[in-house]
């Protein structure tokens, strides 16, 4: 996890347990707190800890550094300071258990695992097949390229929370 | 690999997309389908896009004069025998293209290819209906619309396709204006697999069937994931019914793989014909 202090605001960055994002709130209970929340209900956060004023997904940002965030009342300084650390926060009401882009592509990158598994084809043919047939930005490969770990936390959050088994992980993104 | 005569069969949006655009790669293409007035309607508005494109100056007048005489319009008794490569894009009826195929196969000569632009059905099935010597060239071509814009093809090796055959075609699309992906003979092949949390996962995170709630995560997977279309107005354009239709095969022919499954609300809404931008009413209202 990485800091961004101003005065009495923190802004939270990075993947990390939610034993150890908690952990960090509760030794942060006199700060107003934004907490990256990829691959975690931010409802769950939300009721737990009133110094949390919101939460935002920066986990699968590309070079465009756009941001999902959640804001549990307008707070213009804080996105101030995110455009200051050059990212642009695009706002939610939508609370969501790993918000909505991270939701959505994990469940996709899940299934190109699935696919590469059972042979259906190259990694760089899903990629590609995904990027020219149906003009995705990027392969699901691609988007988790270095992000397995982030990916699997949040599809085994999914689980836990709905315990539908759309979410269980193909064994080879868990290996 | 030479391919240099093409025959296209059934000339509706994919086939004519299909010989569109292989007439661009300066293939001479025979287009048959049942129905003449269907024939002349693809021709003419196979023309027109070139016209359009000329005024554009994309293409040279010369360009476009080659095309129009490369494309023919036929009924499947006229074509000739001796065709590189067949490409079926009929209905999605098995029984009506197994039919077809063993026509096809009868008719022409052992070295053509012949292909199903199928998104549905298993090749390797298909391939019983033509003759074991024409089942290693028996193959799926798998565009995508509109055909002559859209670069994949995915290139589908049944059980009994010859691998050689698959590479062959691979290299040929690769060197042309496609991009080719080669994948097993599986249910919704690569694309329509992968891409069905696209529509499953944003309909469960909305939670509630509320048009200012399908709004926002089109908004945020455009914006921040930087999909051109976000998936709810990707549902209307393509028909809550077609999308529906899609997921339930896929997710029929994986046994009900709880990663496929259908949300509720689709088959309500097919039920209430809420069908998308042609009923003018889906996920949006449209005036």
């Amino acid at each position: 996890m990485t800091n961004v202090i101003y005065d009495n605001l923190v802004i939270n960055f990075g993947f990390a347990s939610k034993i150890e994002k908690k952990i960090f709130l509760k030794e942060n209970s006199d700060k107003e707190i934004f907490m990256d929340l990829t691959c975690f209900d931010p409802a769950e956060f939300y009721a737990e800890f009133p110094q949390l004023k919101g939460s935002f997904s920066a986990l699968f940002c590309d070079e465009r550094k756009k941001v999902e965030v959640h804001l549990r009342a307008p707070h213009p300084l804080f996105i101030s300071k995110l455009k200051e650390l050059n990212y642009s926060p695009v706002e939610t009401s939508i609370i969501s258990l790993g918000f909505i882009f991270p939701r959505t592509i994990v469940q996709i990158i899940n299934e190109a695992y699935f696919a590469f598994s059972e042979n259906v084809a190259t990694r760089a043919d899903i990629d590609r097949a995904m990027k020219f047939g149906v003009n995705y930005p990027k392969g699901p490969f691609e988007w988790a390229k270095g992000k397995e770990k982030i990916v699997v936390t949040l599809l085994n959050e999914l689980y836990a929370k709905t315990q539908d088994k759309r979410y269980l992980v193909s064994p080879l993104l868990n290996n | 690999m030479k391919l240099e005569h093409i025959i296209v069969i059934g000339a509706g949006t994919m086939g004519s997309g299909i010989a569109q655009w292989f007439a661009q790669q300066q293939c001479t293409v025979e287009l048959v389908d049942n129905s003449s007035e269907q024939l002349q309607k693809a021709l003419s508005s196979i023309h027109s896009s070139w016209d359009r494109l000329l005024e554009k100056q994309k293409l040279l007048p010369q360009e476009v004069t080659e095309m129009k005489q490369l494309l023919s319009v036929k009924s499947l008794e006229e074509v000739s025998a001796n065709a590189d490569l067949v490409i079926e894009a009929i209905i999605e009826n098995l029984e009506i293209k197994k039919d077809l195929f063993k026509r096809l196969d009868h008719f022409f000569n052992k070295n053509t290819i012949i292909a199903s632009n199928t998104s549905s059905f298993p090749i390797t099935l298909m391939s019983d209906a033509v003759s074991i010597e024409r089942q290693s060239r028996f193959v799926g071509l798998h565009f995508f619309n509109p055909a002559t814009i859209m670069k994949l093809v995915e290139i589908i090796k049944g059980d009994k396709t010859s691998e050689e055959l698959c590479h062959d075609l691979y290299t040929w699309f690769d060197q042309k204006d496609k991009r080719p992906a080669l994948c097993k003979d599986s249910p919704g092949f690569i694309v329509n697999r992968v891409a069905r949390n696209f529509y499953g996962e944003p309909l469960r995170i909305a939670e509630s069937d509320i048009e200012s709630r399908y709004k926002e995560i089109d908004h945020i997977l455009k914006e921040v994931g930087g999909f051109k279309m976000g998936p709810f107005e990707l549902m209307d354009l393509i028909g809550i019914d077609v999308n529906y239709s899609v997921t339930c095969s896929v997710w029929d022919a994986y046994a009900n793989e709880p990663r496929f499954a259908p949300h509720s609300l689709q088959k309500k809404m097919v039920a209430e014909n809420r069908l998308g931008r042609k009923t003018k009413r889906g996920f949006y209202t449209y005036d």
